[in-house]
């Protein structure tokens, strides 16, 4: 199973590294939400951490952010949920970090890589998946604002100008 | 000099990685062939003492060596010198580790290491 373009978002109760249970319906106030696929050892999660805290803060009236992290611990201590806490904490991050421990929510959405983006419309329907932006090495030479793009059309009420993009980043660290 | 580019084909880095190699050791005026390893099993990581891609060594000295880290299979972390943390050393890194290699085998002609 996997969520894909156009299709309704699936649901999902996980804990936050506040402690605190967390499913979409907790972000219906938002007409827009982001969840990404996250964790804390991955470059490409770390080249793109500020990035993605700038935008989550930039729409945070209109969009909701929340971050998911399924990797296996054991092998990657890095991504534990007390490491999950406190790199939260360390960046402040301004969004939900939630813990799969079970990988079940990420399997279900079929995502693989992190960080690995996918944006709902008011409706919760997916209308754009991928990555970012064209560039994880330079944010000063990025050409294409992919999730920007997403959103800013979304919030118009418009279509994505580009709805699907290959994530880039590591696998997700299945147990 | 022996180089070497050691990668998880699973994380995208490593064509980057080759690039900035190979400027690396233009700037530097070093002609050298670029082996490459490909590692898939955890068996291998643990050969290659590969603690994530990529892993590139020159002469045997590796580009900021983390020996604090499991061998594993997964991408690695650089943190470059203004602070950015990447997936891929920066040039300077890449040029400075082959300055010291250089460095080391003068030493070793001349008698004064």
């Amino acid at each position: 199973m996997s969520v894909e373009l156009g299709k309704p978002m699936l649901d999902f109760q996980l804990r936050g590294v506040d402690g605190r249970m967390y499913s979409p319906s907790d972000f219906a106030d938002k007409p827009v939400l982001v969840v990404v696929f996250w964790c804390n050892h991955c470059p490409y999660v770390r080249a793109y951490e500020d990035r993605t805290i700038a935008l989550a803060k930039e729409f945070a009236d209109r969009v909701a952010f929340v971050a998911i992290n399924a990797n296996d611990a054991v092998k990657y201590p890095e991504d534990s949920f007390e490491n999950m806490q406190a790199r939260a904490r360390e960046k402040a991050y301004p969004f939900p970090y939630l813990h799969d421990e079970s990988q079940q929510v990420t399997r279900a959405y079929g995502a693989s890589r992190t960080p690995e983006f996918f944006v709902f419309d008011q409706s919760r329907t997916l209308r754009y998946h991928g990555r970012l932006d064209d560039n994880w090495e330079n944010p000063s030479e990025v050409r294409q604002h992919y999730l920007r793009d997403a959103l800013l059309t979304l919030l118009n009420g418009q279509e994505p100008p580009i709805t699907q993009t290959e994530p880039i980043g590591c696998s997700v660290k299945w147990k | 000099m022996k180089v070497q580019l050691i990668y998880y084909p699973d994380c995208p880095s490593h064509e980057r990685a080759m690039e900035l190699v190979r400027q690396a050791l233009q700037a530097e005026g070093v002609q050298a062939e670029v082996e490459t390893v490909r590692i898939e099993t955890e068996a291998e990581a643990q050969r290659y003492r590969f603690i994530g891609s990529p892993t590139i060594r020159f002469n045997g000295v590796e580009v900021d060596p983390l020996p604090h880290l499991p061998y594993r299979l997964t991408c690695r972390t650089f943190r470059h010198e203004d602070g950015r943390l990447s997936p891929v050393p920066s040039l300077t890194m890449l040029r400075t580790t082959i300055q010291r290699v250089l460095e080391e085998k003068r030493k070793d002609v001349s008698g004064t290491g």
